[in-house]
């Protein structure tokens, strides 16, 4: 076939040479280099001068992208890797927790050579694996850029720096200059028994010397007491787990008193409430102003302070069947059913009180002698150690220091220039001493006053022991090398008083030789716990729990005969003693400041107090009887209630006793008698002690309360006729929670709080199963709600599901899990201001919420966290998918991610997402923005040193990213590899072995939450769930966000019944 | 040509419909009118309120800086109330933003005539609303320098995408598109006007800067016809958006769990507030321009007039809105939604009590007045009024946003009282000079009102009629016959 030839062109149509020549070039245009008309790149004329303009420009800019100054942090991998050492995986140290007297055995996970994270022991029979906010936060004072780093000589501005040896030179000097004049070693109550064996050798090299025992807060009362009925200056041990009712008068003994570990830990056994069984112990508390514990008492009686004694009068007579006189109706009301209850169930009913005053005391003593309380809920056999100090020995020391009496006082872990009522005596005492030395690691009140100060380590750095209840033993061994030139106290003592051996040395033998051998010596090292009967060999943790549990929790015999004698004088002393003024003064200890050991710690100053949700500061507790009077401010009137709520500012309030006054900001706290005041001791600490005992503006961090205090013959009293006026003025209180009742003018929120009375329980076990098919009903019913609720498909979900189950009858709102999630998590401390702002950052609160009367409510603590709903309502409104759901579960976020629109939080239900608001952690790329709300403890906590706490698990997260409760997903990870390794399935709690604990979990004394994979039937979470399936709820269920954590409800062995809404 | 006052009307004139363009106009004053402050100097006044706006401005900017380099710590948002001024801002002025586009594309498909006069000025407004509104939104964001994150590019991440479930990424797209049409359409219409500027320019720099934004427009009937048809099709476009925009907004409450949010009512609700806030604002200005200007001619009586039924329609919408919500807080018996709409709205002595009773009095109550003719057509009342409004609207999206937020769920995370830190607050004026600033250039180097469109509505020939034969027809019209046949 003929086909036309197409042209384009004439010159094609031609096909003319130009156009043949042009055809053959595919690329007619030439590239646009310099001297193109040669041809080609590589022909140009200066090709050269091109290469070098690009060569150049990239030099440069390379240059200059390089001289950008970078930070260089440095990460040096060993060169040898040590044999026990493995990077990325954590060591455990069975050490002991020590402070003043408290003991609490644990473990430390050493990271790197890192102490990192405490952990309570599980072998402890007492304590058994709980912990509390205090002993959680212990770690961080290990890196506290205030510790002192090496010994100092001189006082105040004119201490300088001296080696160890030259201190030794010089103390070892002057002691031997005293001439004969006595030492007086001054500690607060020490129950290691090698210190003690060093503070005696100490004492035989000085003869005329002493050993002085001060507790700022003293239990002289108690001490005396037994001395008087039971012939022994000692505290017995206490069985709360064995009695069915309990009567406390004013002893917050899961919150400061004594042991509350080891007291909470037995406490709750008796709240752990059966669906088969119902039954709980009743818990009667009369106290003056709210505490922790009289928050969890099922029946709460209040009184003034001065009335004690009548009330324990009272409650002796109405035990022994008499009259009941000399209390007001409410109080002789509770005392007429505490005493019936008590009587009911004589050899199951314990009654303890806090008081400091020895009448109080043995009329307590006779009370728990007349319901033949010893042998059951009180042990003889073992005695308390953590509390040794008279209040009279002390005064006795401070007279002998003014008269010029004592040649050397050397100070350990006492701080009674700042915590002795009359301070100024101390003071001038101190100064009349020749040789002061202080073994403090803080330079804290008394250590100002002392020539020389020798630092002691931290506990974690040491070597000890301790022995908190007679025949229990808990060891400490360091867990990092020494970070400064700190020397143990111990050493010092032996040092000084010539002996050959170190205190290591010397605690080596005495346990080897103690408990039988090296080995058993290593294995007691080990478990870090070992009772008189020695070390079991194996390691294995049931049988050591099971031996070491029979052994202690087995009182033997009723332990010491009791002589009445003292009683009827006791009665007649303490039945009398009435108060005249119109408002007491109470001063109380806070959970986590303590008599002031919390607060130089960034994380306990920033942990919202259980009862009063303040943080940072110490304040007036009033009652909102007296705020009306006093404050014109009445809460049931919506409008002034609300008022009060959203201001953070305060009124002030100048509270005068005994001529010395304070004046603080006054928060109204249902649950106080009407007319007394509480206030916090723990406060006003001297700057030097750290950074977070200052404030912003330069003032220290509340006010001290011990000049309130006074000493009463031979105890100091903590409370005492007051004078309240209204100051004038405003002080800004940052409150974790502004709102406590879930009640409101439109309904009960009861989706979100649900609790009721042990007789409504027993009569109508499902009426909250009742109550959620009610509230589920317009979706489908209990039943059909995943899936009817919901427009969208209902998937399964396989393989491990990760859930939580709380249960709010164990859980006491202690915040041992608050500040363990810090730890844990890397959790920023925001200080004061972000607080009041609401920006605190904590992935894990207790919110606290009343009701009933609101001048004597009962309260429900509840832990909130992230729910990792399965529904989530912040996962959809993301607009970048930061935060997703994970095949397991979690409600996740991808921090780098986050452009931080807030929207997640806005549409959280919960309200459980935290934002970076500001670079809280250093983290952020952009430099120098750590201005304006970052408060000064932020600051410290972003210090090298303070950073060493930092988990290298989880990442610190930087300015304007969402963060919140991850489940741990660390601990998720790490425990999902080790049964990965193992090849067996995650193991979550089935008989007792966990791969996985979430920190919270872990950290709670009462163990009151419960984790793991709900998709393993075996699991303790489904146990958990199942069991107490009638009680069981989840937190506004009904808006479907299908929550992964689940509660069981309150319930309160409680007359009075909670109203519930139909 | 010069007119006489001619006050006579014609046989067949309506005497009940008001005059578009007030006065006697033709094509060519309509132009000198117009482009008179284009070609004068700006008089002082505009220079104070130049610079003011500046001012105002630059502390917005110093604003935003604190904010990015120090983080959104520098407000007083918290981890209960995530929404605060920013967003109250946000959506206050993107509500303004609607009356523009509502009157040039809704009232341009429905032939209203007297939208002519008001639209140029008014879309302006929308264009820079929607350019102070989308400051909000960014620099909202935890990490700004991020902000690409929201949009849907191709990326080496996975790759990862925005996530189309979240109403915040629909106020992206839907913002985005929203300016864009608006600009689209503002510009659109600039043009034969920018062409009219340019032949009239004596200078050189004049003459090409115009002649650049005009295109080459020459004013051929083919490019009249082009003009026309893409000016429809911008306006169909445009006409779903002025629905859409706000919305969608509306749906980033709408769509969540929190009671005060998790309301159905809040698109059609939101629309009309939109449009409420839009005109009021449009009146705050045109009222300004007016009289600086010297516009009275053709911004008129009847144009206020019927901004203010507008208005007082729109009010009402909204009022009704607020009592839906107050009965459905009730009659759902919903104890949480009962809460947010009784206890921390309803209630004047609830902290936030006054914020809500601000915005009944603002938006609902006084609107009521405009039934009234008199006060339709009062000047200083209008001016008070549209401030008033606006207002109102703002306390609007404040009550919305903040009381809900502040009391949700559980009592146990509801906030302190949310104060705006002065870097809040200054963002807020940094908006307001930007607006301001973008305002008075345009009015100065823009027509305020479009030439062209204006000339469309002008009755010039009927005024020459009026003139030339109105006389004749006057006379009996047998006569007029009768002369006219010879």
């Amino acid at each position: 076939m003929k086909q036309n030839k197409h042209w384009q062109s004439f010159g094609e149509l031609n096909n003319s040479e130009a156009h043949q020549n042009a055809a053959k070039d595919e690329f007619r245009e030439e590239l646009p280099f310099e001297g193109k008309e040669n041809g080609g790149f590589f022909k140009t004329e200066t090709p050269r001068r091109d290469f070098l303009k690009y060569l150049g420009f990239s030099t440069a800019a390379a240059a200059l992208a390089a001289s950008c100054e970078i930070p260089v942090r440095k990460a040096i991998p060993f060169a040898n890797k040590p044999e026990d050492i493995v990077p990325g995986v954590a060591d455990y140290y069975a050490t002991t927790f020590v402070q003043d007297g408290d003991v609490v055995s644990v473990l430390a996970k050493v990271r790197d050579g890192r102490p990192i994270k405490i952990e309570g022991n599980d072998l402890s029979p007492i304590t058994e694996g709980g912990t509390s906010a205090r002993v959680q936060a212990s770690v961080l004072e290990l890196y506290d850029t205030h510790r002192l780093r090496f010994p100092t000589m001189g006082i105040g501005n004119d201490a300088k720096e001296i080696t160890l040896e030259a201190a030794d030179k010089s103390i070892a000097a002057e002691l031997a200059a005293l001439g004969g004049a006595p030492v007086v070693i001054l500690t607060s109550t020490i129950n290691s028994p090698t210190t003690l064996d060093a503070i005696n050798q100490f004492i035989a090299k000085y003869p005329g010397s002493r050993h002085v025992v001060y507790d700022a807060v003293s239990h002289t009362g108690m001490l005396l007491a037994n001395e008087a009925t039971y012939g022994k200056r000692a505290i017995p041990s206490y069985h709360f787990e064995n009695a069915k009712v309990i009567v406390s008068i004013g002893a917050d003994f899961l919150g400061t008193w004594l042991s509350p570990v080891e007291f909470t830990k037995q406490y709750v056994k008796g709240r752990k409430l059966s669906q088969e069984k119902p039954e709980l112990s009743r818990h009667f508390h009369f106290e003056t102003v709210a505490s922790l514990t009289g928050s969890n008492a099922d029946e709460r009686y209040l009184h003034r302070p001065s009335e004690t004694g009548a009330i324990v009068a009272a409650l002796y007579s109405a035990v022994q069947g008499q009259a009941v006189s000399g209390v007001s109706d409410a109080a002789k009301e509770g005392i007429t059913k505490a005493a019936k209850e008590l009587v009911a169930n004589k050899g199951a009913a314990l009654v303890v009180s806090g008081s400091n005053d020895v009448n109080v005391q043995i009329i307590v003593n006779a009370i728990n002698e007349a319901l033949q309380a010893g042998g059951k809920t009180i042990d003889w056999s073992a005695t308390l150690n953590y509390k040794a100090g008279i209040d009279k020995d002390f005064a006795d020391l401070v007279a002998d220091l003014n008269a010029g009496k004592v040649g050397a006082l050397l100070v350990h872990g006492a701080n009674p220039a700042y915590s002795w009522f009359d301070a100024d005596k101390v003071k001038s005492g101190i100064s009349k001493v020749k040789l002061a030395v202080s073994f403090s690691s803080r330079k804290d009140e008394t250590a100002q006053l002392c020539k020389y100060v020798v630092p002691d380590h931290h506990f974690l750095e040491s070597w000890g022991d301790a022995e908190p209840k007679t025949g229990f033993y808990s060891f400490m061994q360091p867990t990092i090398n020494p970070l400064f030139k700190t020397r143990q106290w111990q050493d010092s003592l032996l040092k000084w008083s010539g002996a050959a051996t170190n205190y290591s040395t010397a605690f080596k033998t005495y346990w080897t030789a103690k408990l039988g051998g090296d080995n058993s010596w290593e294995t007691a090292l080990q478990n870090g716990v070992a009772t008189a009967n020695g070390v079991t060999a194996k390691p294995a943790k049931a049988d050591t729990l099971a031996h070491a549990v029979a052994q202690m929790a087995a009182p033997a015999g009723t332990g010491s005969a009791f002589n009445a004698g003292g009683v009827a004088a006791a009665v007649s002393a303490a039945g009398g003693k009435k108060g005249s003024g119109k408002v007491e003064v109470v001063l109380y200890q806070k959970v986590a400041i303590g008599a002031g050991q919390g607060a130089a710690n960034p994380w306990l100053q920033e942990m919202p107090d259980p009862v009063t949700k303040a943080t940072w500061d110490n304040y007036v507790i009033v009652s909102p009887a007296l705020a009306k009077t006093l404050l014109n401010i009445d809460l049931a009137i919506p409008g002034q209630a609300d008022a009060y709520e959203v201001n953070p500012p305060k009124k002030l309030v100048k509270v005068t006793v005994n001529g010395k006054s304070v004046t603080l900001p006054a928060l109204i706290i249902p649950g106080t008698e009407a007319n007394t005041i509480g206030i916090a001791v723990g406060y006003g600490r001297a700057k030097e002690v750290g950074a977070a005992a200052v404030t912003d503006e330069g003032d220290v961090v509340g006010q001290n309360a011990f000049p309130l205090t006074s000493l009463n013959g031979s105890a100091v009293q903590f409370y005492g006729d007051g004078d309240i006026t209204v100051d004038g003025g405003t002080f800004p209180i940052a409150l974790s929670q502004t709102h406590s009742l879930y009640t409101t003018p439109q309904g009960t929120r009861t989706e979100v709080m649900k609790e009721l009375t042990l007789n409504q329980f027993k009569k109508k076990p499902d009426q909250i199963l009742e109550e959620r098919e009610h509230e589920m009903k317009p979706f489908g019913g209990l039943e059909n709600f995943e899936k009817q609720g919901t427009i969208y498909p209902v998937y399964d979900k396989p393989g491990i599901h990760w859930g939580m189950s709380i249960d709010l009858n164990s859980c006491v709102g202690c915040g041992a899990c608050v500040v363990a999630c810090n730890a844990e998590n890397n959790i920023p401390v925001v200080g004061k201001r972000e607080v009041s702002r609401f920006h605190d950052m904590h992935w894990i609160r207790i919110d606290r919420y009343y009701a009933g009367s609101i001048d004597n409510p009962t309260v429900v603590f509840q832990p909130m966290m992230c729910q990792h709903c399965d529904n989530a309502p912040c996962e959809n409104v993301c607009p970048v998918n930061a935060t997703n759901h994970s095949s397991e579960g979690l409600n996740q976020m991808a921090y780098n991610r986050c452009i931080g629109t807030k929207y997640c939080a806005n549409n959280c239900p919960y309200k459980v997402r935290r934002f970076n608001w500001a670079d809280y952690t250093g983290a952020d790329s952009f430099p120098h923005n750590q201005v304006g709300h970052v408060s000064a403890a932020t600051l410290e906590m972003n210090d090298d040193l303070m950073r060493m706490v930092l988990n290298p698990d989880v990442t610190v997260r930087s300015r304007g990213v969402m963060e919140k409760c991850s489940f741990c997903v660390q601990r998720l990870q790490e425990g999902k590899l080790k049964a990965k390794k193992e090849s067996r399935p995650l193991k979550s709690g089935e008989n007792g072995e966990w791969d996985v604990k979430t920190a919270c979990q872990q950290a709670c004394p009462a163990n009151a939450i419960v984790f793991g994979n709900i998709n393993n039937s075996k699991a303790a979470v489904v146990a958990h769930r199942t069991e107490n399936n009638d009680r069981l709820f989840r937190v506004i269920e009904q808006i479907h966000t299908l929550p992964n954590v689940s509660y069981l409800a309150k319930v309160r062995n409680r007359d009075e019944e909670i109203a519930t809404e139909e | 040509m010069v007119l006489n006052q001619v006050t006579m009307h014609l046989k067949y004139e309506s005497q009940l419909r008001e005059p578009l363009v007030a006065g006697v106009k033709d094509y060519h004053q309509v132009t000198e009118d117009i482009v008179r402050p284009i070609e004068a100097k700006p008089s002082k006044l505009w220079y104070i309120g130049f610079f003011i706006s500046v001012a105002c401005l630059l502390f917005g900017v110093y604003s935003v800086y604190r904010e990015v380099t120090y983080g959104i710590g520098q407000w007083n948002l918290n981890r209960t109330i995530g929404w605060g001024w920013d967003i109250t801002n946000f959506v206050w002025w993107v509500g303004i933003g609607h009356a523009g586009t509502l009157i040039s594309a809704i009232l341009l498909l429905f032939r209203q005539g007297w939208r002519t006069g008001v639209n140029r000025a008014a879309e302006a407004m929308t264009i820079f609303a929607v350019m102070c509104a989308g400051q909000f939104p960014i620099f909202h964001m935890g990490r700004v320098w991020m902000a690409m994150f929201v949009f849907p590019y191709p990326n080496t991440r996975g790759p990862v995408w925005p996530n189309f479930n979240s109403p915040l990424m629909w106020d992206v797209f839907a913002i985005s598109t929203y300016f864009t049409v608006s600009l689209l359409f503002w510009y659109s219409g600039l043009i034969p006007d920018f062409a009219t500027v340019r032949d009239r320019a004596k200078t050189k720099l004049r003459k090409k800067l115009y002649g650049i934004a005009s295109f080459g427009w020459v004013g051929s009937t083919k490019h009249w016809q082009r003009h026309e048809a893409l000016s429809l099709v911008l306006a169909g476009l445009a006409t779903p958006l002025v629905l859409s925009v706000h919305t969608i907004v509306s749906m980033d409450f709408a769509t969540s769990v929190i009671p005060g949010w998790h309301t159905t009512i809040f698109p059609p609700y939101f629309v009309a507030g939109a449009i409420f806030s839009g005109f009021a604002m449009t009146q705050t200005l045109l009222l300004v321009i007016r009289k600086v200007f010297g516009l009275q001619d053709y911004i008129t009586m009847g144009h206020i007039e019927a901004m203010n039924k507008v208005i007082v329609l729109t009010g009402s919408i909204v009022g009704c809105a607020y009592l839906t919500e107050l009965f459905m807080g009730w009659y759902s018996q919903n104890k949480y939604e009962g809460y947010t709409f009784w206890y921390s709205r309803a209630n004047l002595f609830s902290p936030y009590g006054w914020s809500y009773w601000g915005m009944m009095a603002c938006n609902v109550l006084s609107p009521q007045i405009f039934w009234f003719r008199k006060l339709r057509r009062n000047i200083y009342i209008t001016f008070f009024m549209s401030v008033i409004v606006n207002i109102g609207m703002w306390f609007e999206r404040f009550v919305i946003i903040v009381t809900s937020l502040y009391r949700d769920y559980l009592p146990s995370s509801w906030s302190p009282y949310y104060h705006p830190s002065i870097w809040e607050i200054g963002f807020y004026v940094g908006t307001f000079g930007l607006f301001f600033t973008c305002f008075f250039l345009f009015s100065k180097y823009f027509p305020t009102i479009a030439i062209a469109e204006i000339k469309y509505i002008l009755k010039v020939t009927g005024e020459n009629y009026k003139e030339k034969v109105g006389e004749l027809e006057m006379e009996n019209p047998d006569e007029f016959a009768h002369e006219y046949a010879h």
